[in-house]
């Protein structure tokens, strides 16, 4: 009798479940196996090409040099954007947290870059970095007057100028979810520092910092993750140029898969995109797992 | 001393705050900027001569009304969908226990690692396939399942710190579950589907890649913006048109934000913290 209801009760659960679970397994499980399949065969749309070429894609990917060039911006982005983010991120959960009348508002407005479309920060940054009409250059001039730089031009400069935009977007988000860490400190220790003698950059090397190491770390695995697989930034703002300069991996492979349709290509480099980022997080959370206090 | 301090704290709070605030400023004017005028150097912060020209002409020439229409069409649909969606199954995860369970609630959260573009194209193929390619159902259906990972982790970790002593006492009474979820559970859980519907909202609005990839015709504002007309043979991006199509973009969300601040902190918080 007991182990019936208790059937019964599991058949309901399943039934609640199920609509999140066929929409999610719907959208996921299918084409990425799908993903993987045609990662296999040769299936270039205009020449009209669909061919089983086994793992013949993977050796051809890293011999491409636009792949190349692609996952060479894409590491720099990534390790410079990640630097950058961890630095200036915990700058600013620092003055978030600063105790003033000003707080609430700044908080407020902190949430503004987070809350707005990725494309239309990369669009405006496409104006914004122009020579001659552009907010940035106008902005330099204030201080170094007849500045001249067309940013989106060079490699360096569009490159920086990418960075940029992305570190402005993002970077309070990650303070928002930094000061979420810095909370939990209690005020208690900073005063017991301050009684002892320590100053305040003494207190944020001995105290904050090593309680908020972990919960940057995870922060920081998610934020890496989504600079791999960025799009948007680059499709609005430089649409990949100059040449192929800061075209991200993961703008190649939309390029391969919907304008070149060059299918099983896109789909090879998607399938690396993806074991990458599996490997990474596995390792990333099994080593941050292993950090304790 | 303590007024030092206290200048230093509004001089770096000034800093933040013009980093974020003076490029919006300056999309806004560029705005309300006469074409003509948006080619100086340098830039003319208070422009001579405010016209609102260019929220005029999105209007009758590119259809603003239209797409704000469709995507309040594609973005409510699925907020909604999504949350009713995801109450179900956060109660279905709450309150029963089973491996099978557990298992499908990580497939659920894990899933929102396997990243769209990885995804893309088979899935482009088969919305083409069964007809869903850019029709709303497909889009609410791609918009919602984007939203459903971090519902379902905000509203089940919400109702799992609520002890079910008081379902079990509707229960007895002999409440159905339909009932149960609609006259105690809902209610309780208010604070949560509050943030969970706030904050997908405004998820749902940034997202750029589903439109984009999954619907021509039916353009929301995010695909809008990449898709204004452009002038001459040079294509040259019409500056006066795109800054006013993302000045309607921005402004209803900082009205969002000044509203609904307390949720939304909370909201990005209680998913970070548990995770």
């Amino acid at each position: 009798m007991q182990t019936k209801k208790k059937f019964n009760l599991l058949w309901v659960a399943w039934i609640l479940i199920l609509p999140a679970l066929l929409i999610r397994g719907f959208t996921t499980v299918y084409p990425i196996f799908e993903t993987f399949r045609i990662s296999l065969y040769d299936i270039r749309l205009f020449k009209g090409i669909i061919e089983f070429v086994g793992f013949q894609n993977y050796v051809t990917v890293f011999k491409d040099p636009k792949v190349i060039a692609s996952v060479k911006f894409t590491v720099i982005f990534v390790l410079s954007s990640m630097a950058l983010h961890i630095v200036l991120g915990i700058i600013l959960a620092l003055i978030l947290n600063m105790n003033f009348k000003g707080r609430k508002f700044l908080r407020t407005i902190v949430l503004i870059p987070w809350a707005m479309p990725m494309v239309v920060v990369g669009i405006a940054a496409r104006w914004a970095f122009d020579n001659d009409y552009g907010l940035v250059n106008d902005f330099i001039r204030w201080f170094v007057p007849n500045f001249k730089l067309s940013w989106l031009i060079y490699t360096n400069s569009s490159r920086l100028a990418v960075i940029a935009m992305d570190l402005w977007k993002d970077i309070p988000f990650f303070a928002i979810l930094v000061l979420a860490g810095l909370q939990f400190i209690p005020e208690e220790i900073y005063e017991a520092a301050r009684v002892d003698g320590a100053g305040p950059i003494q207190s944020f090397f001995k105290i904050t910092l090593p309680l908020i190491t972990k919960n940057v770390l995870i922060l920081s695995i998610f934020f890496t993750m989504w600079r791999l697989v960025s799009f948007d930034i680059v499709y609005s703002m430089t649409s990949g140029g100059p040449g192929e300069d800061t075209a991200l991996i993961a703008y190649r492979i939309t390029t391969e898969a919907f304008t070149n349709l060059n299918l099983g290509y896109g789909a090879t480099l998607a399938v690396v995109l993806f074991l990458v980022m599996v490997l990474f997080s596995s390792i990333t959370l099994l080593w941050v797992k292993k950090i304790d206090y | 001393m303590l007024n030092v301090s206290l200048i230093f704290k509004w001089l770096l709070a000034f800093i933040v705050v013009f980093i974020i605030l003076f490029p919006l400023y300056w999309i806004f004017t560029s705005s309300i900027t006469p074409p003509g005028e948006l080619f100086s150097s340098p830039i003319d912060y208070l422009p001579d001569h405010p016209t609102l020209s260019s929220y005029l002409y999105l209007i009758q020439h590119v259809g603003l009304m239209e797409k704000v229409g469709s995507t309040l069409i594609v973005v409510g649909s699925s907020v909604i969908i999504s949350t009713m969606i995801c109450i179900l199954a956060a109660y279905g995860f709450a309150r029963y226990q089973s491996k099978g369970l557990t298992v499908a609630l990580m497939f659920i959260l894990f899933s929102m690692l396997i990243p769209a573009v990885v995804t893309a194209r088979p899935l482009y193929d088969f919305m083409r396939k069964i007809n869903l390619f850019d029709t709303y159902p497909g889009l609410i259906i791609l918009y919602t399942s984007s939203i459903i990972p971090f519902s379902v982790l905000i509203l089940k970790n919400f109702l799992s710190d609520i002890p079910a002593s008081i379902e079990e006492a509707a229960e007895i009474d002999g409440a159905s579950l339909i009932q149960r979820l609609v006259y105690i559970v809902i209610p309780l859980m208010r604070p949560a589907i509050a943030t969970v519907v706030i904050i997908n909202f405004i998820t749902c609005l940034n997202n750029f890649f589903i439109p984009l990839f999954y619907a021509n015709n039916i353009l929301v504002l995010s695909t809008a913006i990449v898709q204004l007309p452009l002038k001459g043979s040079l294509h040259i991006v019409q500056w006066d048109l795109v800054s006013a199509m993302g000045w309607v973009i921005i402004f209803p969300i900082i009205i969002f934000i000044l509203i609904f601040e307390k949720q939304i902190m909370s909201g990005i918080m209680a998913g970070s913290v548990k995770n």
